[in-house]
């Protein structure tokens, strides 16, 4: 095991490391404060909309399918297609943020608010931080794909990758763990 | 016939399904079960999307923390 053996820049990895950390984090924090309360817990995540959860899990994994296509055109030397794969990529961005906002409007709709309980300041908090990770990454896939060089198309699909892994894991804990 | 990333897209497809089919169940072994399938998810990505099914070592150093971490986490959840 060696440094030089990890794919990419080294600090993508430190930033994929913290990502997961912080996330890992909040919800350690949100699972140890529902031991306080597990009923208010249980009753508050049976509010939410599992299956828009899993609908924008699919459109993740999807548009990150798009962003390995595109650093593997970008490698080829194959701009054309790494450039499509990353606005494909962005693209899948764009839908997952569409769903979350319905989510969101859905959640306000029925009186949902950050204050409601403990357990929707943890949702928000983490749900959004995660969405403000998904616009941050259609900017940077879209300003790569403005000059899809190889090292900077693979270092977009690693954080896009990233935002991916981020959502797998915090998905059961927040929506599907009673 | 399927290229490498295609059919690390397939077992996503595949793991999100059975997580869908999962979620109906209440209990720990089904928590149990769901975060498996999210330890399962997160080491797709890790190493078909990621790359690091080619990187002797770093696969197991990034699974294997989540894992635990993920135990941790059904631990605090089986506690009712």
């Amino acid at each position: 095991m060696d440094l030089d053996d990890l794919p990419g820049e080294l600090i993508m990895w430190i930033l994929i490391g913290s990502e997961i950390l912080v996330f890992a984090a909040g919800v350690t924090a949100m699972s140890a404060m529902r031991l306080t309360d597990p009923a208010g817990f249980a009753d508050a995540q049976a509010m939410l909309d599992g299956r828009m959860a899993a609908l924008n899990t699919v459109v993740l994994v999807t548009s990150g399918l798009f962003a390995a296509r595109a650093e593997r055109a970008a490698g080829a030397g194959n701009r054309r297609g790494a450039r499509r794969g990353l606005m494909l990529a962005a693209l899948g961005g764009v839908i997952f943020l569409m769903v979350k906002a319905v989510e969101y409007a859905h959640d306000l709709s029925a009186g949902i608010g950050i204050d409601t309980h403990p357990f929707f300041t943890f949702y928000f908090l983490l749900t959004g931080f995660h969405a403000a990770h998904v616009i941050a990454g259609v900017a940077v896939l879209g300003l790569v794909a403005l000059r899809p060089r190889p090292d900077a198309v693979q270092a977009g699909a690693m954080f896009w990758h990233m935002v991916d892994l981020v959502w797998v894991l915090i998905l059961p804990p927040i929506y599907l763990l009673m | 016939m399927t290229d490498r990333l295609t059919r690390n897209w397939l077992v996503l497809i595949a793991l999100i399904l059975a997580t869908t089919g999962l979620a109906t169940q209440d209990g720990r072994i089904a928590a149990a079960g769901l975060l498996a399938l999210a330890w399962a998810k997160s080491r797709a990505i890790l190493g078909g999307f990621l790359h690091l099914d080619r990187a002797p070592g770093w696969l197991a150093a990034f699974v294997v923390p989540l894992g635990l971490w993920l135990a941790l986490v059904w631990g605090l959840a089986a506690v009712r």
